[in-house]
């Protein structure tokens, strides 16, 4: 039988053809892959698989919850003074990490530098916080102005320590001050805590060791102050001439009266906020290293 | 001179089988972009999930039962889990979220956290703080071990209330009886006997064949620590370690990294000679290699200052095997911190406040 170069070629385009619709068939199947078992596939199925299972509850709860709408939380706007030193990133670190459990938090971070450093600025963008950055000097009209409030906003103002431990709670019990709320702080004035002693609901003193006929004899980390009565009394601002422990009393002295103060953490008897100090790290050895020019590397940031 | 019918004859053979190979070859590739694609997607998408869910969650009980947690939660970093490749993990928080802890994932590895503690002033202070940090972190359970005879109220109910996953353990370093007053035995570096006692309670609630991924950190409750920080350890094989802010009285201590990515020294003024001349900030170990090794423990007498890092980590792991974590050690994520002893001169000898006031 005489074979034809034409069958041939005919032959082979048909075996060809089918190979390919074959091969195209194939691809859009599941696969035997016990060969290709990549834990990356693996990996995948269990998140696939536990995303599901978050969605599903996702909408049993949806069902169950009636949808609500909340009305705004106050917004706490807490202002942290800061300066370079070397725990200031840590400080600073731990401090966002505590704002990030409270909604509705506003920091507004003053820096004492002329200018605004690299590590603060990449701190609070990192921060995933709703920040405002400033710097001194223009910071002291600056605070009063409070960036972009509304008039009609609800806001409390706080002022943080960076140096400080704050709990939870007492953000929350700060979001209801009307006028100037008022709580125990930890470890300040020389003993365990300091607060006012409340009597009948109202302040009637300050249970201090230090100094009590001050005016105002707290800790700055034991009060906070409503937005509204702040912007109604443009000129009130902390006295930088003011004596020792004075510089809490020169502000509120111009806002609020001892009988206005609303007392806070059940009735002033709980502890919410430390007045932590962190010590200065020694160095010996880095200044040691640095006469000898062989100082750590600076472009490390700690 | 090639006839129209040659040329036909060639196209028709040809044209199939390019066909063929550029559709099987791309077939071949697709897939595996899918795959990374499809990864950080779903990754990001379970940590992402809105306030509405409510917060239900058990915690470890001392009989190692793992309950499920589900609650809303946070984003997440997902090239953690879709590269291994990476060399800095950057932790994208995309949407926050306020209810805590995060959810538990069934495909993240446990950190347990061990932190020894004792009464102090500012105890409730730094374990408070110290919360706020590990309640933005998935997957983790936190060994608090007391230096105290029984287990404080004040630490039991700290503890409950912060909502972690945790277990609470105490065990009192002896005293030295012949010093008057409170002050424990000079010689045991302080906090082993705590850490070791959650070295064996791990031991004796993990088996060693089952697969639950985990990592140990020991974490002491006055130091800082980054978000970062417990995503690099995440991936820990043996032993990860990394740099560490205000220890050796220098800015940080460093280990030292070759080009190849290898430990090969450490970059400290204090004995560098040390077998392991890290903080026990600075380093991260496998729970597989807890189980594996189950002699190994801090050594408790006779360790000179600085090598009790060393008497835990010479029997479980040679330099060699260390993994750079944090930019291949160019990062600082932890800082050693320290917290001033508070002035209480004002309480003067009988006490001011009210000791009922818990601080």
């Amino acid at each position: 039988m005489k074979l034809k170069l034409k069958t041939v070629f005919v032959l082979y385009f048909m075996v060809s053809l089918l190979g390919l619709v074959y091969a195209l068939m194939q691809l859009g199947q599941r696969c035997d892959c016990s060969e290709h078992d990549l834990p990356k596939d693996r990996t995948i199925s269990r998140l696939r698989g536990e995303l599901h299972r978050l969605q599903e509850q996702m909408r049993k709860s949806d069902v169950t919850k009636q949808p609500q709408k909340q009305p705004a939380k106050p917004t706490i706007f807490v202002i942290t003074p800061t300066y370079a030193r070397l725990v200031q990133k840590a400080e600073l670190t731990r401090l966002s990490q505590t704002f990030l459990h409270v909604p509705q938090l506003h920091w507004i971070v003053v820096e004492d530098s002329p200018h605004k450093t690299p590590l603060v600025t990449d701190l609070l963008v990192k921060s995933g916080l709703t920040y405002t950055h400033l710097h001194m000097p223009t910071a002291k009209d600056r605070k009063l102005q409070e960036g972009d409030p509304r008039d009609n906003q609800q806001g409390v103002i706080y002022f943080a320590d960076d140096d400080n431990t704050y709990s939870l709670q007492i953000f929350e019990e700060m979001r209801s001050t009307q006028r100037v709320s008022v709580w125990p702080v930890g470890l300040v004035g020389g003993m365990k805590y300091e607060r006012p002693v409340v009597e009948g609901g109202k302040v009637v003193r300050f249970h201090t060791g230090w100094r009590p006929s001050r005016p105002f004899p707290m800790d700055m980390a034991g009060f906070a102050v409503s937005l509204k009565l702040v912007l109604a009394n443009p000129e009130a601002c902390f006295d930088g001439e003011a004596p020792m422990g004075f510089l809490e009393s020169s502000f509120l002295q111009g806002l609020v009266t001892m009988d206005e103060l609303e007392p806070k953490a059940d009735n002033c008897s709980k502890v919410l906020v430390w007045h932590t100090r962190t010590e200065k790290p020694k160095m010996k050895r880095e200044e040691a290293l640095q006469a000898q020019g062989l100082g750590s590397d600076r472009a490390v940031e700690v | 001179m090639p006839k129209r019918r040659d040329i036909l004859a060639i196209v028709l053979i040809v044209l199939p089988w390019t066909l063929l190979i550029t559709v099987w070859h791309q077939s071949a590739i697709a897939p595996l972009l899918a795959i990374r694609k499809a990864c950080h997607h779903l990754v990001k998408e379970i940590f992402i999930i809105p306030e509405r869910l409510a917060v239900r969650h058990h915690r470890l009980s001392d009989d190692g039962v793992e309950g499920k947690r589900e609650a809303g939660g946070q984003a997440q970093d997902s090239k953690e889990y879709c590269a291994s490749d990476k060399d800095i993990v950057e932790v994208v928080r995309t949407e926050y979220v306020y209810t805590r802890p995060p959810p538990w994932s069934d495909v993240l590895p446990t950190i347990h956290i061990i932190t020894p503690t004792y009464s102090r002033p500012v105890q409730k202070a730094e374990l408070t703080r110290l919360a706020n940090t590990f309640l933005h972190v998935p997957n983790l359970h936190w060994i608090l071990v007391e230096d105290s005879q029984r287990r404080t109220p004040l630490v039991t109910r700290l503890l409950r209330e912060t909502g972690l996953n945790f277990t609470h353990l105490n065990v009192e370093t002896p005293r030295n009886y012949k010093l008057r007053g409170e002050a424990r035995d000079p010689r045991i570096p302080r906090g082993t006997m705590q850490r070791n006692l959650a070295l064996r309670w791990l031991r004796e609630t993990f088996n060693a064949n089952s697969s639950q991924a985990g990592i140990v950190y020991f974490a002491d409750d006055d130091n800082t620590y980054s978000l970062e920080l417990f995503e690099e350890m995440r991936s820990t094989r043996k032993v990860s370690v990394w740099p560490v802010a205000f220890v050796g009285g220098l800015r940080y201590e460093s280990p030292k990294v070759n080009a190849a990515g290898k430990v090969y020294g450490w970059k400290t003024v204090f004995d560098p000679h040390r077998p392991f001349a890290i903080d026990m900030a600075g380093f991260a170990i496998n729970l597989r290699l807890i189980l594996f090794k189950p002699q190994a423990y801090f050594k408790l007498r006779g360790v000179k200052g600085g090598y009790q890092e060393s008497s835990l980590l010479r029997e479980l792991v040679t330099l060699n095997d260390l993994e750079p974590k944090a930019a291949n050690c160019t990062k600082i994520l932890v800082w050693h911190t320290r917290t001033e002893k508070p002035v209480l001169v004002n309480e003067g000898k009988k006490g001011f406040t009210d000791p009922n006031v818990e601080i």
